[in-house]
């Protein structure tokens, strides 16, 4: 016999100041121990669903809303958010601000404390859930030191610790490696193991494949299809394809890749015209020093975080820089574009030497959060920022090449995430910056957006610039990229050819 | 060695702290109490691990001292005694009140924090507050660090030619990213609870020490010398 736990009936709801519906007549029927994939591009409602069923619509997110929700028996417009605490968890997106603690423990507990459980209850409920999800080495440590992976199995441990009939999970693989990925997946087969109702909404459906017991294709605020597991395992990738998502399958090879596994076949390639980096060494451990600061060379040997005594990066093509989470593929980016000034090395092109300094004008970084770059009150204003000669025309014509002309009077904060990315290297390319290098630009992206930062990458690559982009995204890869980099320990693994 | 103090101990050291950096001290006596008040936490610091700090923070005030007592007098002139005595009133002045908070703030776990406000009966909303400004600062820090590569990277690390820029640069993103942290944080928080009239409880476990007391009452003393001092004799 089927029991409904939540249901939306007929839900349209429009956000505070928006021009369109976020949903527009949604009915959904959620049976108790259910796993669904809410699947479909950005934008489409994803987020408005789980927000829905936790509540944050219409209690935190005001808008007006027609139609109702019903929770657990909780008719969701008549609840108190704190009402639902116990009832519905939600893993959100980003771990970095879904952290109240500053510290692990305190994390754990905190909503079990909101919901005044005694101490005792609470101790043994934290340790119950430390045991189960294996976080001995997590304990009684700054979460502000802990890897993306690693918070994100905290916040699920912190969802878990109040013991929630239904867990949400709204695209919480965006920011993880493969390794954190298969973890995540572990826990959520857990949850559902335990008889837990799993509602998740997310861009990456391979790791799901063996989870998800029924589909949901949202599009623009509607429910377009709905398949069972097995029915949805058949589609074709042309198919997925069609309808903008990512596919349910990824190539072993970049699975393999990715995971940090060995690598037997190593293809070398032969670059003929390329970029040297010759003895870039650098470590995060200070080494003590009187009067003069040694610099690191490569006899430092294992205490390098970074080490590479010679590299080509091959020229006008785009390379993906690949390695889990804290092996240094950041480590890497930064001393390339000479942020770690303390980094040796020096950057060879066309025979021109570029040392320290200089190398900060040579390359340019693309950060992940590109709300961080962008200073000015106008895409226009951006881009002079970067010009040592204000050249207004120059300035037009990268905009021209990145669609972005018509923005130009408007606030970068105003713009999509994707139009600010093509503003952040719009005023790469102003400075006159030949090696590019992207920060994990396609993590949280649909199928869409991702195929448009590929095709991007690679016109960039076409028009004479040098891409690098750290990335865990084998489909990314798969689509956009020339050569791979293997980075191990601070170890860069030589190029390899990827499968174009 | 550790010697943990209650939140409550190091609340009431501020509290006393600051009231007595805003009170001169007139007499050698007075004086050789407000050092000693400086000492403490400068001695809880080095108990707790705090090296760097407790040193940093002993050269700072031990030099401004010196150079108070040996070089300046009131009869000092010129531009750099001028510019001395400012320097060194001020940090002899304030630092004391400086070093107490940076303590507090290195050593108290925001739990820790909360419980020792809900015993002291201060309202939710309060304590929540503080608790979140708490969490904010290695939060902004992270934000400022990462805002400071990208401006060295466009070179605008002074302004880019527009004086303005120096700061503006800086402030606009921050405070773009922390309103947007500021709100994912909140939306987090009361899906798992917060504000609900239930009682809040606490895992933690707070019991005032023998040190406890020892500081409360040398802070008390050092508090009844300053104010009888100043308005009664």
């Amino acid at each position: 016999m089927m029991q409904t736990t939540a249901q939306i009936n007929n839900v349209t709801y429009r956000y505070k100041g928006a021009a369109e519906n976020s949903l527009d007549g949604v009915s959904l029927t959620i049976q108790k121990g259910e796993t669904i994939l809410l699947c479909g591009a950005s934008g489409s409602g994803k987020t408005s669903v789980i927000r829905l069923l936790n509540g944050l619509i219409p209690h935190y997110y005001h808008g007006d809303m027609t139609g109702d929700v019903k929770v657990n028996g909780h008719d969701i417009a008549n609840t108190q958010l704190y009402e639902l605490a116990g009832v519905v968890g939600t893993v959100f997106q980003n771990p970095r601000s879904q952290f109240f603690s500053v510290d692990t423990d305190g994390e754990i507990v905190f909503g079990p404390e909101n919901i005044g459980l005694s101490p005792d209850e609470i101790m043994a409920r934290k340790d119950n859930i430390s045991r189960q999800m294996k976080l001995d080495k997590l304990l009684g440590r700054s979460l502000f030191e802990l890897s993306g992976g690693e918070k994100q199995r905290i916040a699920c441990a912190s969802v878990a610790a109040l013991l929630p009939e239904i867990i949400l999970l709204d695209e919480p693989s965006s920011n993880l490696d493969m390794q954190a990925i298969s973890m995540l997946h572990d826990i959520i087969r857990e949850w559902k193991r335990q008889g837990k109702t799993i509602i998740i909404s997310e861009h990456r459906l391979w790791y799901l494949k063996d989870i998800a017991d029924r589909v949901i294709f949202m599009d623009k605020g509607r429910k377009a299809h709905e398949w069972h597991a097995k029915d949805f395992a058949m589609l074709s990738e042309e198919e997925t394809r069609q309808l903008g998502l990512r596919p349910t399958n990824i190539n072993e090879h970049y699975l393999a890749l990715l995971s940090d596994k060995d690598n037997a076949e190593n293809g070398h390639t032969d670059i003929s015209d390329g970029i040297l980096l010759k003895d870039f060494y650098f470590s995060y451990h200070h080494k003590p020093y009187i009067l003069r600061r040694k610099k690191f060379s490569a006899d430092d040997g294992d205490d390098l975080s970074l080490c590479i005594p010679e590299l080509t990066i091959p020229k006008g093509k785009v390379t993906a820089v690949i390695g889990s989470n804290g092996t240094g593929k950041s480590t890497f980016l930064r001393c390339i574009c000479g942020l770690e000034k303390e980094c040796t090395g020096v950057i060879v092109s066309d025979g021109k030497e570029y040392r320290k300094r200089q190398r900060i004008g040579f390359s340019y970084m693309v950060m992940q959060d590109v709300n961080h770059q962008l200073f000015t009150d106008s895409v226009e204003k951006e881009v002079l920022l970067s010009m040592k000669e204000k050249d207004v025309k120059r300035c037009h014509e990268i905009l021209d090449t990145l669609s972005l002309l018509g923005y130009k009077d408007t606030h970068p904060m105003a713009l999509s995430g994707g139009q600010k990315q093509r503003v952040a290297i719009a005023s790469a390319i102003a400075a006159g910056a030949e090696l590019l290098l992207f920060d994990e630009p396609t993590s949280g992206l649909d199928y869409a957006h991702m195929e448009k930062v590929g095709k991007l990458l690679r016109q960039l690559a076409d028009s004479g610039s040098t891409v690098l982009v750290s990335t865990h995204d084998p489909e990314f890869i798969e689509q956009c990229c020339d050569h791979i980099l293997q980075i191990k320990n601070g170890r860069v693994h030589p190029c390899l050819s990827a499968a174009r | 060695m550790s010697l943990k103090l209650d939140p409550r101990t190091k609340l009431y050291m501020i509290f006393v702290v600051s009231a007595v950096v805003m009170m001169s001290a007139t007499t050698p006596f007075l004086w050789a109490v407000r050092i000693a008040m400086t000492m403490i936490p400068i001695l809880l610091l080095i108990i707790e691990k705090h090296y760097a700090a407790a040193f940093r923070f002993l050269i700072f005030y031990g030099t401004a001292l010196l150079l108070t007592f040996r070089f300046l007098s009131e009869n000092s002139k010129g531009f750099l005694s001028a510019f001395l005595v400012g320097y060194c009133s001020i940090i002899v002045q304030f630092m004391p009140a400086m070093i107490t908070a940076w303590y507090v703030v290195r050593t108290t776990k925001i739990g820790e924090f909360v419980c020792a406000m809900q015993k002291m009966h201060i309202p939710d909303g309060i304590t929540i507050s503080l608790a979140v400004v708490m969490r904010f600062f290695p939060t902004i820090k992270e934000e400022y660090t990462s805002i400071r590569d990208a401006m060295k990277m466009r070179g605008i690390m002074l302004g880019g030619g527009n004086a303005a820029g120096i700061i503006e640069y800086r402030m606009i993103p921050l405070l773009f990213s922390c309103v947007n942290i500021g709100d994912e944080l909140s939306a987090a928080a009361v899906t798992r609870g917060l504000g609900g009239k239930v009682k809040r409880t606490s895992v933690q476990v707070l019991k005032m020490s023998a040190a406890d007391y020892l500081l409360m009452l040398l802070f008390t003393a050092a508090l009844a010398v300053f104010v009888v001092s100043k308005y009664i004799i």
